[in-house]
């Protein structure tokens, strides 16, 4: 049943979308992108999965498996879990990145509501 | 609300799509699509190593890899121009007197501060007590250490340190993190590799922070040494995978002698550049982590009315 994973990722993803559409406090906004990309996380760990499947390590095969078996399909697809590597250490960049504008937009402005960061202010 | 209404109409209608396309996706039953196929018959022959995921992050996906490293670079590289105003850069911590500098360069005249924020200042000061022990002051009756400090003394709220159960727990979890941290990289067979031991290495880094306080490692978590250290991290990533280019003919392809599987130099360049990427993001988040909490001045309202108000400090106090 991992089609259930499928939808609770999006379900996840469309949370994520309100919240940053909804939200005018910025810290919440920077919250809903995190959740859009744990959404992305919990999809790519999904789709890695197989039914019955080990980890992808190349050590011993479960009892009654041989490598060949391991190759030919019954472990976690190891290129998915890479790419959620690659997405969890790229979503914590984003999100340091994005928190430091915010506590330099926070200072400046004096404020965190998004409807009140409009007007230049040198 | 016509915010909340158009937010979650295109909320629903974005899961609605979603979903539609979410089922058609490979289910648990399918067959490996043929990359990782190819990732997992590669690994052992080509890398001598038992990890395909290890195999995929610095074999296969070399650039790819590659390319991350460097965005986590440039997000360091952000967090720190963002981070720091026009403060001296000797330190991450006692920026508060170019803070201060900047307040009184945007209120001139010094008003008069309510009693809330005249507490709230003292606090501050009491705190601070790093920049008072760089500029060889007496640091207010506090102990040296936390360690130092009496047991069942009621902890004031600026307390250097944990209690000491904290403390002591502390003590013993961080040797044992700290080898783990080290086995993620080492043992090149086992999963794991630069990201994770990074990020672990971080973890004591910061478990020493909270519990004994920035004093104890003030020595290492320095702005100097640190963005050495990783731009020394980034070096060595260049190096190792350019010396591919130079030495195979291929940007990323192992260049060094295979060791026999699972041991600590099976996996060729993978472990080079793993070590490499251990390097980077350790040093990497630990910058951009004690950059958030150097980040302290200037929370002060620019109307020194809204300090004596009885609401907490927040959104849409300021007048202007």
């Amino acid at each position: 049943m991992i089609l259930v994973n499928y939808l609770v990722g999006v379900v996840v993803f469309a949370l994520g979308v309100a919240v940053i559409l909804t939200r005018r406090n910025l810290v919440k906004i920077v919250m809903g992108l995190s959740l859009i990309e744990s959404s992305g996380y919990l999809l790519l760990l999904s789709a890695a999965y197989r039914r019955g499947s080990t980890a992808p390590v190349l050590l011993k095969p479960p009892g009654g498996q041989s490598e060949q078996d391991l190759a030919r399909g019954n472990v976690a697809d190891p290129v998915l879990q890479n790419v959620c590597l690659t997405a969890i250490v790229i979503g914590v960049a984003v999100t340091a990145v994005l928190l430091v504008t915010v506590v330099r937009i926070a200072q400046h402005y004096r404020t965190l509501d998004a409807d009140r960061v409009r007007d230049l202010r040198g | 609300m016509r915010r909340a209404v158009v937010g979650w109409v295109f909320a629903v209608a974005t899961a609605g799509v979603l979903g539609v396309a979410v089922v058609d996706l490979p289910r648990e039953g399918a067959a490996l699509p043929h990359i990782a196929r190819q990732a997992m018959t590669v690994a052992l022959p080509d890398w001598r190593t038992t990890e395909p995921v290890s195999e995929v992050v610095y074999g296969t996906r070399t650039f790819d890899t590659f390319g991350e490293t460097f965005l986590l670079l440039a997000a360091v590289v952000s967090v720190l121009l963002l981070a720091r105003h026009r403060e001296r850069r000797h330190d991450y911590f006692g920026e508060e007197e170019a803070g201060q500098e900047e307040q009184r360069y945007q209120n001139p005249g010094d008003e008069p501060v309510g009693p809330t924020e005249r507490t709230a200042r003292a606090a501050d000061t009491r705190e601070d007590d790093d920049a008072a022990a760089n500029a060889g002051e007496a640091s207010a009756g506090r102990p040296e250490t936390p360690d130092a400090e009496p047991v069942g003394t009621a902890a004031p709220e600026a307390a250097q340190g944990m209690t000491v159960v904290v403390r002591v727990a502390i003590r013993w979890v961080l040797p044992v993190l700290a080898v783990a941290g080290g086995y993620l990289v080492v043992q090149g067979y086992s999963p794991g590799g630069g990201f994770p031991a990074g990020v672990v290495l971080v973890g004591v880094v910061l478990l020493v922070y909270a519990g004994f306080g920035y004093r104890r490692i003030a020595r290492l978590v320095r702005p100097g040494p640190l963005e050495v250290l990783e731009l020394i991290g980034a070096l060595l990533v260049i190096v190792v995978l350019a010396l591919g280019l130079a030495l195979k003919g291929s940007f990323g392809a192992n260049w060094l002698p295979l060791a026999p599987e699972q041991t600590f130099r099976s996996g060729g360049t993978m472990q080079a550049f793993s070590v490499a990427e251990l390097i980077e993001v350790g040093t990497g988040l630990t910058i951009v982590i004690f950059s958030f909490l150097a980040i302290r001045h200037d929370w002060t309202p620019a109307n020194p009315d809204a300090a004596d108000s009885t609401q907490p400090g927040g959104d849409g106090e300021d007048s202007r």
